[in-house]
């Protein structure tokens, strides 16, 4: 059953269309990849799907609703969360604050924010960071302090915007079993946009492409792989090169 | 019942703070039982309606990040509703601080959904502007004595008067705003652990991460811009009572507006006790300047220039105020 159905969806900016027909779904239980070239469109979509703006034109529907119109908060007590690219947070909420805001979306109570945003902070390994400033954590721990504070809102569909940007691989190796973590333990529907190719292709189910803003591709990860329009847009003859020595 | 304990728990603040705290609160009990001149006491009056201003504004401008310059319009909306109410038909000052209330919370929504549309500077100047506008309509409005403003005279009522507030020594005006002082202390506690609280330092950091946790950013700014407004406008009520001859030129004038922002800056935007400290450091400051200088301080201009000065310093050096030195300092003692 596809919990996320995005119909025909346009976006565009004055002249330039960041999104130019693109439909494609999302299951329940899934874990969906999202890649391009810089400039595809990606995050783009992500902020339509989350309400941040709306479409040009086109539908979306999540959990049977059309939600297309709605803002983005509407859209997060719908049971939808995301991270963010570049996430700065330059104010005096610390770790476990942060965290408590996305669980007062669903208590009124500080006792039981506190105790739901310690459970979540202890599942993803980041207790002992709790009383810090997000702007003083080294790069990987920003990155799953998003993610946790995205799950606090006890999302349905959980959008990740290039969390392992910026990362050495063993830092990725972290980042992937955290998100495997929350797609199999907590049966949270993943969909991510990625650049980082072994973490995106190892983890997906189904990837879609993107390229000037329309999707050129959508399938499994062996087949997007071998795909010569992919190769051609995005992923290169390198890419491919290096899959088949390895 | 939570609500109740949290608003009574400082457990969070560090020791020394709370013994500091302590102190004062005992200091500010005992203060009319010292010897003390009437202007000392009337310095005092001040300082506690300040921080109540203060505590108001620093909902909105403090945890917010909502830079309000527009107050004075409460603190007269609350004062002449109070006044009139008085004047007109002998309601007593428990009643009509209730309705003062809700008649600028119900001005707030009014031109708080509009404004909350701005941000940044661009909002800061609107609410300037709502607030000369309703001054102006009040300096030409016949029914609340227009430019000269209304006077209550105390020797019509038999003094002391509870119920109206009407009291011959300023003894009595003390306890009161200090009795209102420690309940909006204690809802200020609450407040900063509630959940508008964390939702508005949330939107303070990032409106966008914000939005995505839930949050009706543009709802949350007009409920906290209320609870500032009925702060500002109870102590506006109280500022009719006590100094019983007001006129939109005092009441309403943007000097007020402010200073209000002006102090809870100084002191700390965003901190529990930044509006008590600034009105502390603040309205002595003011007053003294005032009884030293004469005349003359009006027309140098002289405290016009010290709060120039203090914007320079604050917005150059610590953006958080004297509070956030105190802050800065403790984190780098632990690290």
């Amino acid at each position: 059953m596809a919990l996320l159905e995005v119909h025909n969806l346009v976006k565009a900016f004055g002249g330039l269309k960041a999104n130019d027909d693109v439909s494609f779904s999302v299951d329940k239980g899934e874990m969906l990849g999202l890649i391009g070239p810089n400039g595809a469109g990606k995050t783009t979509l992500f902020n339509c799907i989350a309400g941040m703006f709306p479409p040009t034109s086109g539908r979306i529907v999540f959990a049977g609703e059309d939600v297309t119109a709605l803002g983005a908060h509407e859209m997060a007590r719908r049971g939808l969360a995301r991270t963010f690219q570049v996430y700065v947070a330059g104010g005096d909420l610390n770790v476990l604050e942060n965290v408590m805001v996305g669980c007062f979306m669903h208590t009124r109570f500080q006792s039981q924010a506190r105790a739901k945003a310690e459970g979540i902070l202890e599942d993803l390994g980041l207790r002992d960071l709790k009383s810090n400033l997000v702007s003083e954590l080294p790069v990987a721990a920003q990155k799953r302090v998003t993610m946790a504070t995205a799950l606090a809102t006890s999302p349905k569909l959980l959008l990740l915007d290039e969390v392992a940007a910026g990362l050495n691989p063993s830092e990725i190796e972290d980042i992937m079993a955290g998100i495997r973590h929350i797609h199999s333990d907590l049966g949270i529907t993943v969909m991510l946009i990625e650049h980082v190719m072994e973490l995106v292709m190892n983890i997906s189910q189904r990837v879609v492409v993107l390229d000037y803003g329309k999707k050129i591709a959508e399938g499994l990860p062996q087949d997007i792989a071998s795909d010569p329009q992919v190769i051609k847009a995005y992923l290169g003859e390198r890419y491919v090169r290096e899959r088949a020595g390895s | 019942m939570e609500a109740i304990k949290n608003a009574l728990d400082f457990s969070d603040s560090p020791k020394i703070d709370q013994m500091v705290a302590l102190a004062v609160f005992g200091l500010l009990l005992a203060f009319p039982l010292f010897p003390h001149s009437a202007f000392a006491m009337a310095t005092m009056i001040q300082f506690l309606m300040f921080s109540l201003y203060g505590m108001g504004w620093n909902t909105i401008g403090g945890y917010g990040g909502q830079v309000d310059l527009g107050k004075a319009q409460y603190v007269g909306i609350g004062a002449y509703t109070t006044t009139v109410c008085l004047l007109r038909w002998d309601i007593p000052f428990w009643v009509s601080m209730p309705i003062g209330a809700c008649l600028a919370i119900g001005w707030s929504f009014i031109i708080g959904y509009p404004l909350f549309k701005l941000k940044g500077h661009y909002f800061a100047i609107a609410t300037i502007a709502t607030s000369l506008v309703l001054k102006d309509l009040f300096e030409i409005w016949k029914f609340v004595g227009a430019a000269r403003g209304l006077g209550i005279l105390p020797f019509k009522y038999q003094t002391p008067d509870f119920l109206r507030l009407i009291f011959k020594e300023d003894i009595y005006y003390y306890y009161v705003i200090f009795a209102f002082f420690v309940i909006g202390l204690l809802y200020m506690n609450w407040f900063r652990k509630s959940r508008l609280g964390f939702q508005l330092r949330s939107i303070k950091d990032n409106e966008e991460v914000a939005r995505s946790l839930g949050i009706n950013v543009h709802w949350a700014k007009i409920k906290t811009y209320a609870i500032a407004t009925a702060f500002v406008s109870v102590v506006g009520s109280f500022h009719a009572v006590y100094v019983k001859n007001i006129e939109p030129e005092d009441t309403m004038s943007l000097d007020i507006s402010i200073l209000i922002a002006l102090m809870a800056m100084l002191g700390g935007a965003g901190s529990l006790w930044g509006p008590i400290i600034g009105a502390g450091v603040l309205i002595p400051l003011k007053s003294y300047l005032k009884e030293w200088l004469g005349a003359a301080a009006g027309l140098l201009g002289i405290d016009l220039i010290i709060y120039g000065l203090i914007i320079m310093i604050i917005s150059a050096f610590e953006p958080r105020g004297l509070w956030g030195i105190v802050a800065k300092i403790r984190r780098r003692k632990r690290i």
